[in-house]
């Protein structure tokens, strides 16, 4: 029993001591990882991680090499306290501030007290895997760079522009002189021709005298009866088809395209930038008209892009002095018709392309469609009513197919009825 | 050559037709047909001209001044519309009344505002369409990666960040009425309805 007793103790010393010798190593082993956590990793799977993170979270404020909301994160671990600051900031940066901390302190008033969000959930990893990512971004800039290729290879795009057009003028210009010289040439042969048949006049007939002592002068020409008929017709011709087309075209602003006073491109927003026409357009869901956006809605974007752009300055000044900017309407509907957007684009579904044209690819907008009675109601006649989910029409509908005319056209809702244009 | 020289001076005329033209081009509207029946006689909320003798030529106003001037001489910058009265407030057909919460008093509005549209798919699907005509090219169409403005404009957030995930339907609201970091306000395009509707799809986008 003694010796079990002191088998057992023996047995708990053991253990015992095995559990001091794995909690101090533990400890130790503990210690080391702490004391690496500090160190920015350098590795792919970091950088990686860091990147999505950064992304997802920071950017939003920060940017690597220019200021935003926040500053810059080039090279941030350099000028800060430490490393460990930075986690401590990142996570809570308000109880560093209130700590007194001075390069803390300092931060937030220079950026007028903005509050950094508090990232509490990040563990000291993902925040050091973000400064591995921002550390790889000020070693090597790849954005910076790639943007910088962007815009040298849209400088030789443009300048390709150029150049062809250039090319193309000089190859009219070419060919002009080459049709002169030929000109020049015929006119020799003909002189060298007739020089050489005088020369040998008693050889010749006198038909054929007769030909090589025809004058040809310019007044001649001009005062002979079939010349004279057919410049009379040709002209008349195109006078006619010129009168004829002019007065086709009178009422028709197809083709209007006025300078507006900022030079504002449909091309970029509406292209490039795919920005949706109703998000300028306010009025488009809601009223007759489409509308033309005030200037605070430029300001939506323009207040940090492009902010130096002689053009954008004229918002600013607008804004500024509270100045409406005078944009030169361009479709200018007949105040004796009645036209309204919302109803042809809630209910219809039209594209606003449809009537438009292609505006997303215009530098300057233009009229592009007829805007005319008939092009209306060409377009009520073929165009089926978007019935789809619209309860409204259900009964329509049925008394149409009962009916047993074919689809329901607008013209069969009344879309030729001249008061629902005219009134 | 008498007719030649006649011709020469129909010419001179002809021309003169093709290329003034009665048809649009570049800054010229065009000729019009019954310019009395096109231009407004009342004010127009998005046309103002402002030169007095504009259409003077086939006027039949008795007041002086050319058919087609249309500005109004009372209004700030002859504007022909009129900004409401100070401190004027707009009442939808839902009866919704804006709140005067400060614009910096997010966490106010967050813990204030509760969408009044009801937890039906309808609004969701709504608030979709009204997200992509008016939020998606910066935020992008899943609200995670930016759209093509939101490339140029930068600092645009996901809205699956952990900054923004948990942000309740109230602060989305007040942050989509006021804008907020470099954001703008949106509250002049879109009207109360339509930015709760569009809180709505957001709050879809925040829990994919």
């Amino acid at each position: 029993m003694t010796i079990g007793f002191h088998k057992a103790r023996k047995i708990k010393a053991i253990i015992a001591f095995a559990l001091v010798c794995i909690m101090s190593s533990q400890f130790a082993m503990a210690q080391e990882a702490s004391s690496a956590g500090t160190t920015i990793p350098t590795d792919e799977a970091s950088i990686g991680n860091g990147k999505s993170l950064f992304s997802a979270n920071c950017k939003t404020c920060h940017a690597i090499d220019k200021k935003l909301v926040g500053p810059a994160l080039q090279g941030v671990y350099d000028r800060t306290p430490s490393v460990e600051w930075i986690l401590g900031f990142v996570k809570n940066s308000q109880k560093v501030i209130q700590s007194g901390d001075a390069y803390a302190n300092d931060l937030y008033a220079e950026y007028n007290q903005t509050q950094m969000t508090a990232f509490a959930d990040f563990s000291d990893e993902e925040v050091l895997s973000i400064l591995a990512y921002i550390k790889q971004e000020t070693d090597n800039p790849t954005t910076a760079a790639v943007a910088a290729t962007a815009t040298e290879g849209g400088a030789t795009e443009a300048g390709g522009d150029s150049v062809s057009s250039s090319y193309v003028s000089a190859i009219l210009i070419a060919l002009l002189v080459v049709l002169a010289l030929i000109l020049v040439v015929l006119v020799m042969i003909i002189s060298v021709l007739t020089k050489h048949l005088n020369n040998k006049e008693e050889d010749l007939s006198e038909a054929e005298k007769e030909v090589t002592k025809q004058s040809f002068t310019m007044e001649g020409v001009l005062r002979a009866k079939p010349f004279i008929f057919a410049v009379a017709f040709v002209f008349t011709a195109l006078a006619f088809k010129a009168v004829i087309s002019q007065v086709y075209s009178v009422g028709i602003q197809i083709g209007y395209a006025p300078e507006q006073p900022i030079k504002f491109s449909h091309k970029l927003h509406a292209g490039e930038m795919e920005i949706d026409c109703n998000y300028c357009h306010t009025g488009v869901m809601k009223s007759k008209n489409a509308n033309i956006p005030s200037a605070n809605i430029c300001l939506n974007c323009h207040s940090q892009i492009k902010t130096e752009s002689a053009q954008i300055k004229l918002i600013y000044d607008a804004v500024d002095n509270n100045k409406p900017i005078e944009w030169v309407r361009v479709h200018n509907l007949p105040d004796l018709a009645y036209f309204n957007h919302s109803q042809h684009h809630n209910v219809a579904g039209i594209e606003c392309q449809t009537c438009h044209g292609e505006v997303q690819e215009m530098e300057v907008v233009e009229q592009h469609s007829l805007l005319t009675m008939g092009w209306c109601i060409e377009c009520h006649r073929k165009t089926d009513v978007n019935v789809k989910g619209n309860a409204y029409y259900d009964d329509l509908v049925k008394m149409h197919d009962e009916a047993g005319k074919g689809k329901m056209k607008v013209e069969d809702i009344g879309g030729l009825e001249c008061s629902k244009c005219h009134y | 050559m008498y007719i030649y020289k006649s011709m020469k001076k129909y010419l001179v005329v002809a021309l003169g037709v093709v290329i003034a033209g009665c048809s649009a081009s570049g800054d010229n509207p065009g000729k019009e047909y019954a310019p009395n029946m096109y231009h407004s006689v009342a004010y127009e909320p998005l046309k103002q001209i402002k030169n007095k003798e504009s259409g003077m030529w086939v006027s039949s106003l008795d007041n002086g001044v050319g058919e087609y001037y249309s500005s109004n001489p009372n209004n700030p910058h002859e504007m022909n519309m009129r900004e409401p009265v100070a401190n004027t407030v707009r009442r939808s057909k839902f009866g919704f009344i804006p709140n005067r919460i400060h614009k910096d008093s997010f966490a106010l509005a967050e813990r204030v505002l509760k969408s009044p549209l009801p937890n039906t798919p309808n609004v969701e699907k709504e608030g979709k369409v009204l997200y992509e005509k008016f939020c998606d090219h910066c935020h992008g169409a899943k609200g995670i990666e930016p759209g093509k403005v939101g490339e140029v404009f930068l600092g645009v957030p996901a809205y699956t960040s952990a900054a923004i995930k948990n942000k309740g339907e109230g602060h989305l609201f007040h942050v989509i009425s006021h804008g907020k970091g470099r954001m703008g306000a949106h509250a002049s395009q879109l009207s109360i309805e339509e930015r709760w509707k569009i809180v709505r799809y957001v709050q879809k986008l925040q829990n994919q």
